[in-house]
């Protein structure tokens, strides 16, 4: 049961990551829009799908909180200033976007816009630090307690933050060739393109760190997941670079969400059985089944929430199936 | 200062923050399926401009309900994780549920219903602000089966030292539960029914060119406000009776709460086990503020032949009455809240079992940022939400229609 509830756990955090990974892309970049118009014609491309998007974030939080009660109190607390920090630019996005254009003023739609390039850049930077904290470990004790936050604070960290950060522009930009009108979405398929080798870059970064790294190499249980899948990542990435440069924006799309969600699989996949490796008692280290609910509450959430995952996916696909296709003279414009 | 305090007062500040605006989005979502059915049923534009109007203001509001939203439900198991720890098996089930079954869903309607007019049919974005509305009170009702749990805790047994759950009906039936939803509910509805009035009082006192639209809100948004001022006093008081039995401690001395408090010195060890005076003075005060709405809703009648608004001093009334609501909510919830302390679970885990061992200055640190950046928020949003509503229902920008000559404009149109 609890791996029913942990492979659920991984599908939330990865749809979160490619859908939210979007909105903070095209977040990003908004610092390039030079008018006022081309900011809004990337929102209003965002339009529809933007609530739907935060919510997987709230479905993992949510499920950590009912299913994994132990995980989610050592996690959070334990990866305080990169929650905190991930959890400032979420809200940062989430205010900027709905409110930027209730103002009429063009200077304030302007200083909301800066509001939600920095939101999109916190979120993006602090759930990659989470994640790179997640694989190198931390300081946790027995009784729940972790050391200080210093540990948080590594080359590997970083690293790890930036690449997530240049993974959500390219997905973001690739997002916009799919929905821009088609005379717009050329000039971000130069773009996107121009960001697959710094992404390609950073994650090669990050992985030799990683494997440098005497932390890293000590959590990670499984080192043939941890090497292979960032090949499959640097794979996803050329494939995403190939199809833009063919114009193909729907494949390109699968390939950059592709590459979005391989990091959840790859934290999952390596740490596993493990999912909190503790850096100074290796016994307080966390397993899925120690991190999990008791039997009891599983089935329970079993019983109420897994029929209604299909009736999830069901209305966002039609929100995606709704508003497909590019944006023209007849999309809706709200924010 | 230490961590706990810190950590107290950061969740009383997020919970404020939060419920000042959720109770807004609960009470105009009702109000707003009532105005887009009637539009649906009669075919009258009135009701569709109606819509647009409040449906405007909802959905500027609902952005810090999910802002702070987010802040409420990380703040568990980042402040939080010895309530996790010991009694996560029971309490995080129905928070679960509700972000599961009920705010995903609510969200992902919400933003079809926003970008859905004139596209979808009709029928189906009405259906969609019908799913929203549903959904919100789903969510409402799990969010305080769990908070009813933290009041009195029932349905489980302790293994190790930690709770695990052994009957989630009992939670369902918890004497905390039910009467406390009623009074959410109903002083949700006050509070969308206040905000209706006073901003329709406020443009017919201007004389806004619109009056059949607000003479037609300030019947509905008076009307509702009475109706539900009455639930929301009868659930109030209806709740001192099983919540005095299962906290003695709450509302005051007695022979019970003297048993408890002694039997707890010997189980916890001695301690300060009677919540501070703070929260009876505050329940007092809304009380005042219930019968003082109750009493101030008998201007009511008035709304015969208009004499409401022909008088125009009951609008400058309605109009003056609007914060009182959002003041009792607070005061309501730091009744419940501070009136269990020092309790994180009534009676099983104290506070500082609860809070998270991390440092006072991460914690300060955290307390600053998040209130600081929400209260900002929370400002700036009531800002723009006086704005739209001091705007009139001329054209807002939400429901409206798209560029007529299609075919030249290959982009979207800006307005």
């Amino acid at each position: 049961m609890e791996l029913v509830w942990y492979a659920l756990l991984g599908l939330f955090l990865a749809t979160y990551l490619v859908l939210g990974g979007y909105d903070y892309g095209v977040g990003l970049l908004l610092a390039r829009g030079a008018t006022e118009e081309r900011r809004r014609a990337a929102l209003t491309a965002l339009g529809p799908f933007f609530l739907g998007n935060e919510v997987w974030l709230v479905a993992a939080a949510g499920t950590l909180l009912g299913a994994f009660p132990t995980l989610e109190g050592e996690l959070l607390s334990g990866f305080y200033p990169a929650v905190f920090g991930a959890l400032v630019g979420v809200v940062l996005v989430t205010a900027g976007v709905q409110l930027r254009s209730r103002p009429h003023g063009a200077s304030a739609r302007a200083a909301w816009d800066r509001v939600v390039v920095a939101g999109s850049l916190l979120a993006a930077l602090g759930w990659g630090a989470l994640l790179g904290g997640l694989l190198q470990g931390l300081p946790l004790h027995a009784d729940g307690h972790v050391d200080g936050v210093a540990h948080l604070f590594t080359p590997f960290v970083a690293a790890v933050a930036l690449a997530m950060l240049t993974l959500v522009a390219v997905q973001g930009a690739t997002f916009l060739t799919l929905r821009l009108p088609a005379a717009g979405a050329a000039s971000l398929a130069r773009v996107a393109r121009r960001l697959v080798p710094v992404a390609l870059t950073a994650v090669a970064a990050a992985t030799v760190l990683g494997l440098l790294s005497d932390r890293v190499r000590a959590a990670v249980a499984r080192p043939a997941v941890a090497v292979l899948l960032p090949l499959a990542l640097v794979v996803a990435l050329l494939v995403a670079r190939a199809a833009l440069g063919q114009g193909r924006s729907g494949v390109a799309f699968t390939a950059t969400s592709a590459a979005l969600a391989l990091p959840v699989v790859l934290v999952g996949a390596a740490l596993w059985p493990r999912v909190l490796f503790s850096t100074v008692d290796p016994a307080a280290s966390l397993t899925v089944a120690d991190g999990a609910a008791s039997e009891p509450t599983l089935s329970l959430l079993g019983w109420l929430v897994l029929p209604l995952v299909p009736a999830l996916l069901g209305f966002q696909a039609m929100c995606w199936w709704v508003f497909r296709g590019r944006t023209d003279g007849r999309a809706p414009v709200y924010w | 200062m230490d961590t706990l305090f810190l950590a107290r007062l950061q969740f009383a500040a997020t919970t404020s923050i939060h419920f000042l605006f959720v109770a807004v989005t609960l009470g105009l979502v009702t109000l707003l399926v009532g105005v887009q059915t009637a539009g649906f049923v009669t075919g009258k534009p009135v009701y569709e401009r109606l819509t647009r109007f409040w449906g405007q203001l909802y959905v500027i509001n609902y952005v810090l309900g999910i802002a702070t939203g987010l802040v409420m439900e990380f703040q568990f198991g980042l402040n939080w994780s010895g309530l996790s720890r010991y009694v996560g098996n029971v309490f995080g089930a129905p928070l679960a549920v509700e972000t599961l079954v009920a705010f995903v869903l609510e969200s992902t309607f919400l933003g079809m219903w926003i970008f859905g007019w004139h596209r979808l049919r009709r029928g189906v974005h009405l259906a969609l602000l019908w799913g929203v509305a549903l959904t919100a009170y789903a969510s409402a009702f799990w969010v305080l089966v769990g908070n009813a749990w933290l009041q009195h805790p029932v349905g489980y047994e302790i293994r190790d030292g930690v709770a695990h759950l052994t009957d989630f009906g009992a939670l369902l039936t918890n004497p905390t539960l039910g009467f406390a939803f009623g009074h959410v509910v109903a002083a949700s509805l006050v509070t969308g029914g206040m905000l209706m009035s006073a901003v329709s009082a406020f443009h017919l006192i201007r004389r806004t060119p619109d009056f059949a639209l607000f003479r037609k809100s300030l019947r509905i948004g008076l009307l509702t406000t009475a109706a539900a001022v009455v639930l929301l006093i009868g659930f109030g008081f209806a709740q001192f009776g099983p919540v005095g039995q299962v906290q003695p401690t709450k509302f005051g001395g007695g022979p019970d709460r003297d048993a408890l408090v002694a039997e707890w010195t010997a189980k916890f060890g001695p301690g300060d086990y009677v919540p501070p005076t703070l929260s009876n003075v505050g329940l007092g005060f809304m009380i005042l503020i219930g019968f003082g709405l109750f009493f101030g809703l008998l201007i009511v009648p008035l709304l015969w032949r208009d004499w409401l608004i022909r008088l125009r001093f009951p609008l400058w009334v309605v109009l003056l009455a609007l914060p009182f609501p959002f003041v009792a909510v607070i005061l309501g919830w730091i009744a419940r809240e501070v009136g269990r302390q020092p309790w994180a679970v009534y009676g099983l885990l104290p506070v500082d079992r609860a809070v998270s061992p991390v440092g006072s200055g991460l914690m300060l640190t955290s307390l600053v940022g998040f209130t600081l950046l929400l209260g900002a928020l929370a400002v700036t949003n009531w800002v723009l939400l006086a704005r739209h509503a001091a705007r009139g229902a001329a054209d807002p920008a939400l429901g409206r229609p798209p560029a007529p000559d299609t075919d030249t404009h290959p982009q979207p149109v800006f307005a």
